[in-house]
């Protein structure tokens, strides 16, 4: 499998994995969500190794993508989210006709173009 | 989330297994992931197994006396859900005592928890362990209408 294959499942699967591991590293690193899941009995040990795969994983993803990413990572806490009944569930927007009819389109991940979010449908 | 019926809606009959096939700790996630499969709004197994991989890197889900909660949050599932699996001879899991795991939940949940489910589900869960009894009465589990039954009497409204 080529590592910069532009199908769209391979972007957002891509791009799926890295949101994954973002949160995983987000909340490994909020001190009061570690200390909920270590009174719950978890161990919570260090990241070096989920930032050692992230660092894999961004080398597999297109320059561009990742940049589309990083940029509404800074501004919102998921930078990748559903649309349920033409919604981007983001920013709870109607999405234009327009932009359902993009869903198939198999060059570019598709935005809210409201708040930027990169979108994948539920359905 | 303090009744039962609240609790128990994340679970799902498909999502039971009264005997694991797995030896091992990749194993048994593997196998609880196609449980998770079984039921609906499981969009990617793969990007399943491979966030809960990840978090196992980060500190074994095994919380000791025979019990592993695998869990975390994943664009691979649309609705939070609960496995519950039991292994009666064990499986090796990491576990923070050195023993082996033979009670399972496994536990995912969107990144987006609109109704901010996942955390107090995973605290309810990993309180009802806690007991010796329960942990107990889940090992005689047979069936999803006995794991009810555990679960109900445990939460106390038997």
């Amino acid at each position: 499998m080529s590592t910069m294959s532009s199908t769209l499942s391979d972007k957002l699967d891509r791009i799926f994995r890295l949101q994954d591991l973002d949160i995983m590293l987000t909340e490994a690193q909020d001190p009061e969500r570690k200390r909920e899941e270590e009174e719950m009995g978890f161990r919570m040990g260090t990241i070096e190794k989920l930032t050692a795969a992230r660092s894999r994983l961004l080398s597999q993803i297109d320059p561009r993508d990742l940049r589309l990413y990083e940029r509404i990572a800074k501004r919102h806490k998921h930078a990748i989210v559903p649309v349920e009944d033409r919604t981007c569930l983001g920013c709870y927007m109607a999405l234009p006709t327009s932009a359902v009819s993009l869903r198939t389109e198999p060059e570019q991940l598709l935005t809210c173009e409201n708040c930027g979010r990169i979108l994948y449908w539920l359905e | 989330m303090t009744d039962s019926s609240q609790f128990l809606k994340y679970f799902d009959p498909r999502l039971f297994s009264a005997e694991l096939r797995a030896k091992t700790k990749d194993g048994a996630l593997k196998e609880m992931v196609e449980l998770v499969a079984k039921g609906d709004g499981v969009r990617d197994k793969a990007l399943l197994f491979e966030m809960l991989s990840r978090r196992e890197q980060l500190g074994s889900t095994g919380i000791g006396n025979g019990v592993a909660i695998p869990h975390g949050r994943s664009l691979a599932v649309v609705d939070t859900k609960v496995v519950f699996a039991r292994s009666t001879k064990g499986i090796p899991f990491e576990s923070i005592d050195d023993q082996p795991a033979h009670l399972f939940f496994l536990i995912v949940a969107p990144p987006q928890d609109k109704r901010n489910e996942y955390l107090p589900l995973l605290g309810k869960i990993a309180e009802l362990v806690q007991e010796k009894s329960a942990r107990d009465a889940l090992m005689a589990v047979e069936d999803w209408s006995g794991l009810r039954s555990v679960v109900s009497e445990a939460l106390g409204e038997k």
